[in-house]
């Protein structure tokens, strides 16, 4: 007797530990702003279940944090977590063998092209244009040009809603740069003032000088390990993006009108070798750096400067997960001196965006997630640090209200008009079909060269030789024709020339 | 001899196809057939249709239709992907170099723990370990190992030498992300070896061994003249099964490089990954399959002819 009431208390603390880590789990969620105006849904009647698939992690807790909306709604939301790199994998195996699995797919938009030409995605505009607005209208005038014309429209027609704006800004430790011992040290050694660099051949000199070995100083205080000046998205996956900031400041376009490869010209060779420069002043084991260890690096305050997304500074002001809270500029991704105009172009990669999967037996109750989550709550989203998404909407960035709360105001403000001038900046990827294909090419070949293995006049010129193959192999007219629609539509939203 | 073979020519089917009597070939059927259909849908039939994939093109980012190629997919692995190339010299290094070692290991362990007392038992059983753990586990530990900035081994490798040795970024550099996946291979797997070899050394006659020390041979002649040739076929069956294991190698790739840095840690099971499941070229992915399991059924070809050989030998 006495054993089993041994048992039964031990077992009641489980319970209420238990409880009350779901309790704390299910409170860990933004406050509504009351900011955007929305209208529900009607109530499905009986309820209806909708899955939901995503790359796993921070990005897929708005799903968590409105469940009573969805349950106002009569929507239960089953969701599916997939590794990040295994989104495309998961979904396109899943919608060649029609399995029906998804009715809402979060997925990067450079697969656009390939998801929508393919016929796995719903198009939304019939949805959009139903009465009354404030239920079915999720706002797409709101969205930010690029977003909604390169992430979300395909051939003309709406196949997916932004939740995720993302473009790449600098930040930079703000504490280094106006300390006035550094300063001093920096007119003394570079002849000019320490300004966060404005081109990439000043983020080489910067990234220099702020390279310290443990025991020296640093802002007037000894290091105990080492501190480096810069680091880089080097690891396979995204490295391309990181060289594409540079290439593309110094006029580089993937193709030409007739998808003759671009990439390997002078300017993107040179584009290349500084950033390969630039890893000398980046730790040693720079080549795993992917999203985690870049932000990491920063925010635990052992780099002076990075290029990230736009979310870091957000988890910089956050003082659980940043050590350098309050120290944190953030500024244009340096360019290229064209001429006598230094030309900027901060790269869009990844994002999200959500869709309504063609084979669903729910389209109108996958359609009011989508919108949900894509307009409804999206400003309380994309302005919490317990998410990684990032603005990308009018109103978003003209509320410094929602900010401030996180990073203060004149943080908030300073973050905001940061984001809006990278978005004026931005550069997208290789969104038409092949995307994967194209882009690993590239990534694979800038990767050689990072790591040393081949020059960077060598790795481009296989990129060109690789890009040629996938195009032959995809059908070289077809790819012409996609290519030159996506070029129109850079061209109309003043990405390039 | 003509007798023979007109007997043979006027056996009915049922004898020589399912080897029973005429009068019992309905029974037979039945009982076979179930088998034989799940044979034919889970294993002939994609077979015959990865097979038939490998030639024509099959780029599902673009078109679900598929264009006949002849032999274009096998030309393009066999002489114009360089990368194909690299990883399937990749996985000849794990496969070659990797088994080696654990062959080498597994026979030292192996004599080792057969010398052991009592606590024998104990010691095989800490051995076995690392074959009890998940593939994925093992692969991010030794990713937590290997990590520059955190990692125990480096950590150890700069106290010990007192900061005068700058170990390498393992994973991070081309010249060692290689060599981390057949570290933590050889870790798992090597424990195997030695399960094998010691079952083979238990088996060993005592007389023998006890006949050879009565006439002089000393422990090393014991071991080479004696123990190995015995031990011969076993480890040629466990060389085997480790090789085409090792061309399997898929998970650690994953876990511990992603096949970076650039291509360096590429295998051939991660490239045929990365073709079918990142690209969707089902046709080329289909091509580098067919390549791989003819490598695999010759190279175990070869090796069963040498167990034979071993074994008659023996005789």
């Amino acid at each position: 007797m006495h054993t089993s009431r041994r048992w039964f208390v031990l077992l009641s603390i489980f319970v209420v530990i238990i409880a009350a880590g779901v309790v704390i789990a299910q409170t860990e969620a933004p406050q509504p702003l009351g900011v955007t105006e929305f209208d529900l849904c009607p109530t499905f009647d009986p309820p209806v279940t909708v899955t939901v698939v995503g790359d796993a992690g921070h990005n897929l807790a708005p799903y968590q944090f409105w469940q009573t909306d969805f349950e106002a709604m009569g929507i239960n939301i089953e969701v599916v977590e997939v590794p990040f790199a295994d989104v495309y994998q998961k979904l396109k195996t899943e919608f060649v063998a029609q399995t029906g699995a998804f009715d809402v797919v979060t997925f990067y938009p450079a697969y656009i092209g390939d998801f929508a030409s393919n016929g796995y995605l719903l198009p939304l505009d019939d949805f959009m244009t139903r009465e009354p607005a404030g239920v079915w209208d999720p706002r797409q005038d709101d969205v930010l040009a690029p977003f909604r014309e390169l992430y979300n429209k395909f051939g003309g027609q709406t196949y997916a809603l932004t939740i995720d704006g993302d473009v790449l800004v600098m930040m930079y430790r703000t504490d280094l740069f106006n300390n006035e011992e550094e300063k001093a040290a920096f007119q003394a050694a570079y002849g000019r003032e320490l300004t966060p660099p404005q081109t990439w051949d000043e983020w080489l000199q910067v990234s220099e000088f702020f390279t310290r070995a443990a025991g020296e100083t640093l802002a007037g205080e000894t290091l105990t390990e080492n501190f480096y000046g810069s680091a880089e998205f080097a690891k396979r996956s995204f490295s391309f993006a990181w060289f594409m900031n540079r290439a593309a400041s110094a006029g580089v376009i993937y193709f030409d009108e007739n998808m003759n490869p671009g990439i390997n010209s002078p300017e993107a060779i040179a584009a290349l070798q500084n950033m390969v420069d630039g890893l000398q002043y980046a730790p040693a084991d720079v080549l795993n750096f992917g999203y985690d260890e870049l932000r990491d690096i920063f925010i635990q305050g052992r780099a002076a400067m990075v290029v990230q997304w736009t979310d870091v500074p957000k988890k910089a002001a956050d003082p659980n997960q940043s050590q350098i809270v309050g120290n944190v500029g953030v500024g244009r991704v340096p360019g290229t001196l064209v001429g006598d105009t230094i030309v900027h172009r901060s790269m869009m990669p990844v994002g999200r965006v959500v869709s309504v999967a063609a084979d669903t037996d729910v389209p109108e109750a996958a359609f009011c997630v989508a919108k949900h989550i894509a307009y409804n709550r999206s400003l309380e989203d994309v302005s919490t640090a317990l998410t990684g998404l990032d603005p990308y909407r009018q109103s978003h960035l003209d509320n410094v209200g929602a900010f401030a709360a996180l990073m203060g105001e004149e943080n908030a403000a300073a973050y905001l008009e940061g984001l809006t001038q990278a978005l004026a900046d931005g550069f997208p990827e290789i969104f038409i079909p092949g995307s994967a294909q194209y882009n690993d090419a590239l990534d694979l070949e800038v990767n050689r060269a990072l790591a040393g293995e081949i020059s960077a006049e060598e790795a481009l010129n296989n990129v060109a030789a690789r890009w040629n193959e996938i195009t032959d192999t995809l059908g070289r007219d077809n790819q012409i024709a996609v290519w030159r629609q996506a070029l129109e539509s850079y061209r109309a939203l003043g990405l390039i020339q | 001899m003509k007798n023979v073979a007109t007997q043979s020519t006027s056996r009915h089917w049922s004898q020589r196809l399912l080897g029973v009597e005429r009068r019992n070939w309905r029974p037979a059927l039945l009982f076979v057939l179930p088998a034989f259909v799940l044979l034919l849908s889970i294993t002939i039939y994609p077979l015959v249709r990865t097979l038939a994939l490998s030639f024509v093109t099959l780029e599902l980012s673009v078109s679900p239709v598929e264009r006949f190629n002849g032999l274009g997919n096998f030309t393009k692995a066999l002489t114009a992907d360089p990368r194909f190339g690299n990883a399937m010299l990749n996985t000849a290094i794990l496969a070659v170099i990797g088994v080696t070692i654990q062959v080498v290991l597994g026979m030292a362990l192996a004599l080792m723990a057969s010398e052991m007392g009592r606590t024998r038992a104990v010691w095989v059983t800490l051995f076995m370990i690392p074959i009890m753990i998940a593939p994925v586990v093992s692969g991010f530990q030794f990713r937590v190992i290997f990590n520059d900035t955190f990692g125990p081994l480096n950590y150890l490798i700069r106290e010990v030498s007192n900061g005068t040795i700058r170990p390498p970024p393992w994973t991070a550099s081309t010249s060692t992300s290689l060599l981390t996946i057949m570290i933590t291979d050889i870790w798992q797997w090597t424990p195997f070896m030695l399960l094998l070899l010691l079952a083979g050394l238990d088996s060993l006659s005592q007389e023998v061994i006890e006949a050879a020390r009565v006439d002089g041979a000393n422990y090393w002649q014991q071991l080479i003249r004696i123990k190995i040739p015995i031990l011969l076929p076993i480890l040629i069956i466990g060389i085997l099964i480790r090789m085409m294991d090792t061309f399997k190698t898929f998970d650690l790739v994953v876990l511990l490089t992603e096949g970076g840095p650039g291509s360096s840690s590429e295998t051939v099971a991660y490239y045929t990954y990365v073709n079918g499941f990142k690209f969707f070229s089902m046709g080329y992915t289909a091509a580098l399959a067919f390549i791989q399991l003819v490598v695999i059924v010759v190279v175990s070809r070869g090796f069963l002819s040498l167990q034979q050989r071993q074994r008659g030998d023996l005789r």
